[in-house]
């Protein structure tokens, strides 16, 4: 009985509150627009039973899947959210490879430190954080005032409101996600791996290519997952950081909803943006496993 | 006899430059006397004294970590039900479905979870406000919750609990007696976890939100999307130099159990060897 | 005999293949290696024995190229090794961790090091077949290292490190991880390598027993310092201090006052307590303080007086351990010391006479002891 209630008490919440309001997202998609309270049709009527079941059926289409790809707008949007992702995974991994190598470097009493180090940002607000760059790359923010007391630049920065700021935002908040998985595997590394490889005739950078970079391929792996999968989704940092020509699905996903109030296209706007997300997903869950066997 | 470079210690002192600056510059703006970002006009504190005036700022502060409070509370008994599911429950219907349902909301993107949660609210007639922000995040926050915790499960001695049952426990007092108190730094972290998600979120608590609540992150995004504002810099330096003292703290004090336990198990192996 | 013994140490016309010359090795203010001069010879098999933190890993990192001397110089086949780096050496090393490379199948860990310098495939696929023939490990050529088993491993590293011709092999506790049946099959195996290849052997091990069965010489290092570099059977026999008789195998210790009659010294090491008889190796002062070392198994055991005769002490047996193949002895005389004696087992348990708390009678020869300063 305990058992029972052990496992229906999490299992029923779950259903009600994640697949429930997933299945009604799946059917709102395959609505149609309509201009009254809810804001789409037809709606399921419970008092009819079976046959209102029947008829909401029947009235169901993919209308709204045509218009996505029918509009430019929206398969546009999920291209450059694929290439913004692509890109900034890209830039994270080459800014957070060197930092987790040198942290695996460390001597052992620094490493927990420099580990709290790279944590500590998770636990600041994410909000407050890509924030931060707003007033840093402003026209005239502190990077101008920096780079013109160099003497560098003498003509008002134009970094915000464009894709360059938005990688930047996408690096310096998805870091920390880059640098963990890559420094546990480097981390595990035994020393004598790499005298061996010079032992037995590498030069240190051939070592590191031989040897360094394919025993963190698991750990790069994840890492680029784990910037890739949240990135193609961002709201906050395209709207903060982009501008009106940055186009990525979850701001154009908020703005159907919020402005446009089309809940129906919005719907399949997110059942679309689930199916290309299902791809990476189904291959980072392959590369945990692969790990977790090799280890095991 | 470790080698550590200059390229090391380069790329080191580098990324944290990159990973810290701009917070730095944040907390010194926020003392800046001038409303403009361009312009450093001395130094001054009175951002802090009109942002403790704003009524509007600390009624979102008050919601949001009332909603912070009850949502990981909730998240974190429902995520350990979960966890002792998952890890020790062994086969039921329907185990595939609920391992999905925990592990997808970690990968879905928040604009769906809001989106959909939002639908399901409106469907059932649900008034919007603190009460569905903070059964959102207590549905996501759960799945968090379930995978710190289960993973310290899948590590703990089963014959630990296996011998409380032969001392004569129930299941239940053994969970409560044995398990509980071995797997308790795991839930508190899970609790931690979930109460900073929730005082993190934007996006679910957007769309999950009716006109009768705001939280901190949507007064914060909705003053920031105009520009830069000193008001907001004096609140992110308030909220930063919470976490850092919280985070400080909390490794200071595991660092010094972990010393004690050491010494602890030094002084135990000396007197009985 | 004809067939000459194999002790190039001996010859004054060899050239020794290493030359440690006054190596000093410092680690901050902690000397590891303390102006140690030492050559080995091509061919030998060199073991380099003694407790952990003594310097004898140091010594061979410092052959590998990881580790350079403070002072001194090291010579490899009369060339200064100076500041050459571990690639550019004709020395491999096998780790004592394997460190096999995980990502890549035994095949290719072997052949790792010959592609760095060649590139024609043919020879190196030669190469690598002739390391696994010799290593017998055929069958397992395409396998990742997680999937065979420790000795495997332990023939892979070793074929790993075989495969380049070094002029010098070094090896880092090369059993150290195997258990100790696989251990002394092994130890032979090692041997029989060394002798089909001509390669010079330096072996690092904290195991007495390894370092005898396996080495030409054995070098017994403390903190640093070479005590005592010989073959097996002189530092067996003829340890040159207590600590090398303490270290190589079970010994007995009595301190006493010598005095020097002829040939042999008489040992007064307690009150009214029969003296002891021993042989000088070199002159002795009379009244000088001395250790005389006398192994377990040169001390015989009887319940019955023997005749009158120099080195009887009388005692009683408080400890037996039986070893299977020997019995050792732990007997008490009268002033309280403890010797130990051990006598084979010739006979089956129930038809030995000799059993706890039974007066007995040591006896040893002359020259069955050494004499230590000390």
């Amino acid at each position: 009985m305990r058992r029972f209630t052990l496992i229906a008490v999490p299992y029923l919440w779950l259903l009600a509150l994640f697949l429930v309001p997933f299945l009604i997202v799946l059917k709102i998609s395959l609505s149609d627009y309509a201009l009254s309270i809810p804001p789409y049709a037809p709606t399921l009527d419970f008092s009819a039973g079976w046959q209102g079941i029947k008829d909401l059926m029947s009235k169901l289409d993919f209308e709204n899947y045509v218009f996505l790809t029918e509009d430019a707008l929206y398969w546009k949007a999920y291209l450059s959210s694929l290439k913004i992702a692509l890109i900034s995974t890209v830039l994270t991994l080459l800014v957070g490879y060197p930092i987790a190598y040198g942290m695996a470097r460390a001597a052992p009493e620094w490493r927990p430190t420099l580990l709290m180090l790279v944590i500590l940002p998770f636990w600041t607000s994410f909000l407050i954080r890509v924030y931060a760059w707003m007033g840093i790359l402003a026209s005239e923010g502190v990077l101008y005032q920096f780079l013109s007391f160099l003497g560098i630049v003498d003509e008002p920065l134009k970094i915000l409101s464009t894709n360059t700021a938005v990688y930047i935002g996408i690096v310096y908040t998805y870091l920390p996600f880059m640098i963990l998985p890559i420094y546990a595997a480097l981390e595990k590394m035994d020393d004598s791996l790499i005298e061996a490889a010079e032992d037995l005739g590498c030069s240190r950078m051939s070592a590191f290519w031989l040897i360094t970079i394919p025993l963190s391929k698991s750990g790069i792996i994840a890492g680029c997952f784990l910037v890739f999968i949240p990135t193609i989704g961002e709201f906050v940092i395209p709207s903060l950081l982009g501008g009106s020509d940055t186009l990525m699905i979850g701001k154009v996903l908020w703005e159907e909803f919020f402005s446009n109030r089309d809940w129906p296209v919005a719907s399949a706007v997110a059942i679309i943006l689930l199916l290309i997300l299902v791809i990476p997903i189904v291959l980072f869950q392959r590369n945990q496993q692969l790990q977790r066997e090799a280890e095991g | 006899m470790r080698r550590f470079s200059w390229f090391n210690a380069t790329s080191l002192t580098l990324g944290f430059a990159f990973l810290y600056l701009p917070m730095v510059i944040l907390v010194i703006y926020s003392f800046n006397a001038s409303k403009l970002v361009t312009v450093w006009a001395g130094f001054s504190t009175k951002w802090y004294g009109e942002l403790l005036q704003n009524e509007d700022f600390l009624d979102a502060a008050w919601v949001t970590i009332r909603v912070a409070f009850f949502s990981s509370v909730l998240a974190t008994v429902l995520g350990t039900m979960a966890a002792t599911v998952l890890v020790r429950a062994g086969r039921f219907m329907g185990r595939g479905l609920f391992s999905g349902m925990i592990y997808a909301p970690l990968v879905m993107p928040e604009v769906i979870t809001g989106l959909s949660l939002l639908l399901l609210f409106i469907g059932i007639g649900l008034d919007r406000g603190v009460f569905t922000i903070v059964l959102a995040h207590t549905t996501f926050a759960m799945c968090y919750v379930s995978v710190v915790v289960s993973s310290r499960l899948v590590s703990f001695d089963k014959s630990l609990e296996e011998a409380a049952l032969d001392l004569g426990c129930t299941p239940f007092q053994a969970f409560r007696l044995v398990t509980l108190p071995i797997i308790a730094p795991a839930v508190i972290s899970g609790w931690l976890l979930a109460f900073t998600l929730s005082l993190d979120d934007l996006v679910i608590a957007s769309f999950t939100t009716g006109p009768s609540a705001t939280t901190l992150p949507i007064k914060i995004f909705s003053a920031v999307r105009l520009g830069v504002s000193p008001e907001i810099n004096a609140l992110s330096t308030i909220m930063i130099s919470v976490v850092t003292v919280g985070v400080i703290t909390a490794s200071i004090l595991s660092k010094r159990s972990a010393v004690a336990q050491q010494r602890d198990e030094q002084a135990a192996t000396q007197a009985t060897g | 005999m004809n067939q000459k013994v194999f002790a190039p140490w001996d010859d004054p016309n060899q050239k020794p293949l290493i030359q440690f010359q006054n190596v000093t090795k410092k680690f901050g203010t902690f000397t590891a290696i303390d102006d140690l001069s030492l050559d080995i010879y091509e061919r030998e098999f060199f073991a380099l024995l003694g407790p952990s933190g003594c310097g004898k890993t140091t010594m061979m990192r410092m052959l590998a190229g990881f580790e350079t001397p403070t002072s001194g110089t090291i010579r490899l086949s009369g060339q200064d090794l100076g500041q050459t780096a571990p690639n550019k050496r004709a020395v491999n090393m096998m780790f004592q961790s394997y460190a096999l490379f995980p990502h890549l199948s035994v095949w290719e860990n072997i052949a790792f090091g010959l592609k760095r310098e060649s590139t024609d495939k043919d020879a190196i696929a030669a190469r690598v077949e002739e390391m696994l023939r010799l290593t017998r490990l055929g069958k397992f050529a395409k396998r990742k290292p997680h999937q065979i088993s420790g000795g495997q491993r332990q023939r892979v590293a070793l074929a790993r490190s075989l495969a380049k011709s070094p002029k010098l092999l070094l090896l880092d506790e090369p059993l150290g991880a195997l258990d100790k049946k696989l251990r002394e099959e092994t130890q032979f195996e090692l041997m029989d390598i060394q002798e089909k290849t001509g390669t010079t052997f330096v072996i690092v091990t904290h195991d007495q027993e390894e370092a005898m069965t396996v080495a030409s010489r054995v070098a017994v290092m403390d903190e640093g310092r070479l005590v005592q570099v010989a073959t097996p059977a002189d530092i067996y026999e003829a340890p040159n201090s207590v600590y090398v008789a303490d270290f190589i195998g079970d010994v007995n210790i009595i301190e006493g006052n010598a005095t020097p009659n002829g040939d042999r010294v008489r040992i007064d090491w307690a009150e009214g307590q029969p003296e002891i008889w021993g042989t000088a190796q070199k002159p002795v002062a009379s009244g000088e303080r001395i250790s005389f070392a006398i192994r377990p198994e040169k001390v015989t055991i009887s319940k019955e007086k023997p005749e009158d005769r120099r080195n009887l002490l009388e005692g009683e047996v408080i400890d037996i351990a039986y070893l299977g193949n020997i019995s050792t002895f732990h007997v008490k005389v009268g002033n309280g010391q403890i010797i130990k004696a051990q006598s084979a087992n010739t006979r089956r348990l129930a038809n030995r006479d000799i059993t706890w708390e039974d007066r007995v009678w040591l006896t040893f020869t002359e020259t069955a002891g050494v004499l230590l300063e000390g």
